[in-house]
């Protein structure tokens, strides 16, 4: 489980965030003592930081610079400032990352996997468990007592995304905005194909009425 | 300077020195001199006059000429006084002193104007940063507590989110320049960008989308790029039929690559079609079928210009309306 240090002096957003991450399977820590900042993360060890540019004390780019002097620990710059000359300070600065806010929370999700990824060469969360059927995330596969089926991308997005968020009614339009942040721009008709063959699939494999739904309002598994 | 006016000018001189040379040809001829010194007395009189007003005509008329030139000749009238010798008459120096004193009080009421438009703009750039910030936690705030309620708020906070980006780039837009950096990508990056960005908005409206042919290399700033995108597809959103439907598709010519929106939405009339690009014009669809500002296709149309695009718009009343817009190639690249 990944940890993600979260620098931010919004405390609604930084609350709100850390609720965000947590439901997707990081852990968050944050810390208030602006003054000492870089030296805070030194310590906690973190695996990503994610970082704030306005701060009390000392800017985003200062603690940048001192955590980087130190640590290769990856840094995703969140800000409002959307020039491209903050973008290329933070990257020259060694961030790994940029994103300006308002962000959309998907993609914030998507660059920090993928910063996960690139860094320490595997998937955060590789096997996601729940009701006795096991999703494989890096090999597109879903199993249950013994039998296996592969599944497509949409269908691979559809699952792990009710699964990620299990107990929990989806709509679909949230899943729908989910595929489309991986560019597939899926419409209502498609969707229901796609969930359809899901259903199929898992069926096959013996998990039968995995996917409920809740009508009016979307699917739970 | 025509010969005319400046006689008429003169005209007082003239007539003064004719009755004097009378007076005094009268004078010397009661006094008995004879006629012919009379005559010739006068005659020098006269011709001293005309000598004076010759010289002094072939003077004034080089340097009003000058003046009328370089002011033909330049585009800013007001840079005149810079281009102005300082003539020998007095005159001349006058109205040379006069053009300096009211250019250079010009000048400084510009710069006061200027910097006070400057400052606004800072203004309302740090006001955009600063308002971010809080719809990127009211987002987050509804990301963690979905239901119809948060669902509809979410809705209109892209709206606002929309609204306060046209802002940014309208104060931006007049500095383009300032701000730009042209990069290699490709239509299919442009658009997917745009489309992420506002989905919440198309899936929440039911339209459908279809990319194709997006895979071609063109050269500009992403950025002012995708706010365009955003402001067209914002339109297409606004402005949509039942079963709504959007195409996206690039065309390559042979100097160009061009992307098309197509929607079926309500289509412009006719008659308000030539006019979308104007600030402020809100046509019939903006009064009737959504609110409009006419501020949108406005900036779109005046950040094409200044990133060398190419922006047009054709439609069909209750068929739909295809935007499409020209990336130029450059042979600076290839």
């Amino acid at each position: 489980m990944a940890t993600i240090f979260i620098i931010e002096d919004d405390v609604k957003i930084r609350n709100e965030l850390t609720k965000l991450l947590e439901k997707y399977g990081y852990e968050c820590e944050s810390s208030d003592d602006f003054s000492h900042m870089s030296e805070v993360v030194l310590r906690r060890n973190p695996q990503l930081v994610l970082l704030d540019i306005n701060l009390p004390v000392y800017d985003g780019y200062y603690i940048c610079r001192e955590i980087r002097r130190e640590s290769q620990i990856p840094i995703i710059i969140v800000t409002s400032r959307d020039n491209e000359v903050d973008e290329l300070m933070s990257m020259n600065l060694g961030a790994d990352d940029f994103i300006t806010k308002p962000y959309n929370t998907q993609i914030l999700l998507a660059r920090i996997s993928s910063v996960l990824k690139r860094v320490y060469h595997s998937e955060p969360v590789n096997i996601i468990s729940h009701r006795g059927l096991e999703l494989d995330v890096s090999r597109s596969m879903a199993h249950f007592e013994g039998s296996e089926v592969e599944l497509s991308k949409n269908e691979l997005r559809i699952l792990r995304l009710l699964m990620c968020n299990k107990d929990r009614i989806i709509s679909r339009d949230e899943i729908m905005n989910d595929l489309w942040q991986s560019e597939e721009f899926v419409d209502d008709n498609t969707l229901t194909v796609n969930i359809n063959r899901l259903r199929k699939k898992l069926d096959g494999i013996g998990v039968h009425d995995y996917l409920v739904t809740k009508r009016g309002q979307g699917y739970l598994v | 300077m025509k010969l005319g006016s400046f006689l008429k000018d003169k005209s007082i001189s003239i007539i003064i020195a004719v009755l004097t040379a009378g007076f005094s040809a009268t004078l010397i001829y009661v006094l008995g001199v004879g006629g012919y010194a009379a005559g010739f007395v006068a005659g020098v009189f006269l011709l001293g006059e005309a000598a004076a007003l010759i010289i002094e005509y072939f003077q004034k008329r080089t340097f009003y000429n000058t003046l009328l030139q370089s002011l033909d000749k330049i585009d800013k009238k007001y840079l005149l006084s810079e281009m102005l010798d300082e003539p020998l008459f007095s005159e001349g120096k006058i109205l040379c002193e006069v053009t300096k004193l009211t250019n250079k009080s010009m000048n400084d009421e510009i710069a006061k104007y200027r910097l006070a438009s400057q400052e606004y703009r800072e203004y309302i750039e740090t006001w955009v940063h600063e308002v971010k910030t809080p719809i990127s936690s009211s987002k987050l705030i509804i990301e963690n507590d979905k239901n119809n309620t948060t669902r509809n708020l979410n809705e209109e906070l892209s709206k606002i989110e929309n609204y306060v980006d046209q802002a940014l780039f309208y104060s931006r837009s007049n500095h383009v320049e300032k701000d730009y950096v042209i990069k290699q990508t490709t239509l299919k990056e442009l658009v997917n960008s745009a489309l992420k960005k506002n989905s919440t908005l198309f899936i929440e409206s039911r339209i459908s989308v279809e990319t194709s042919a997006l895979d071609k290399t063109v050269f500009t700033d992403v950025k002012w790029t995708d706010f365009i995108l955003g402001q067209i597809l914002m339109n297409s959103i606004k402005y949509r039929s039942t079963d709504p439907k959007i195409q996206i598709y690039g065309l390559k010519n042979e100097n160009s690559v061009t992307l098309m929106i197509a929607d079926n939405g309500i289509g412009i009339p006719k008659m308000d079609l030539a006019r979308v690009f104007e600030k402020g014009f809100t046509g019939t669809n903006g009064r009737t079928a959504a609110k409009s500002t006419g501020i949108g296709l406005y900036l779109c149309k005046k950040l094409c210009a200044k990133l060398n695009l190419g922006i047009s718009i054709a439609s069909t009343v209750n068929s739909g309306t295809i935007v499409s817009i020209v990336f130029p190639k450059s042979n600076m690249f290839e």
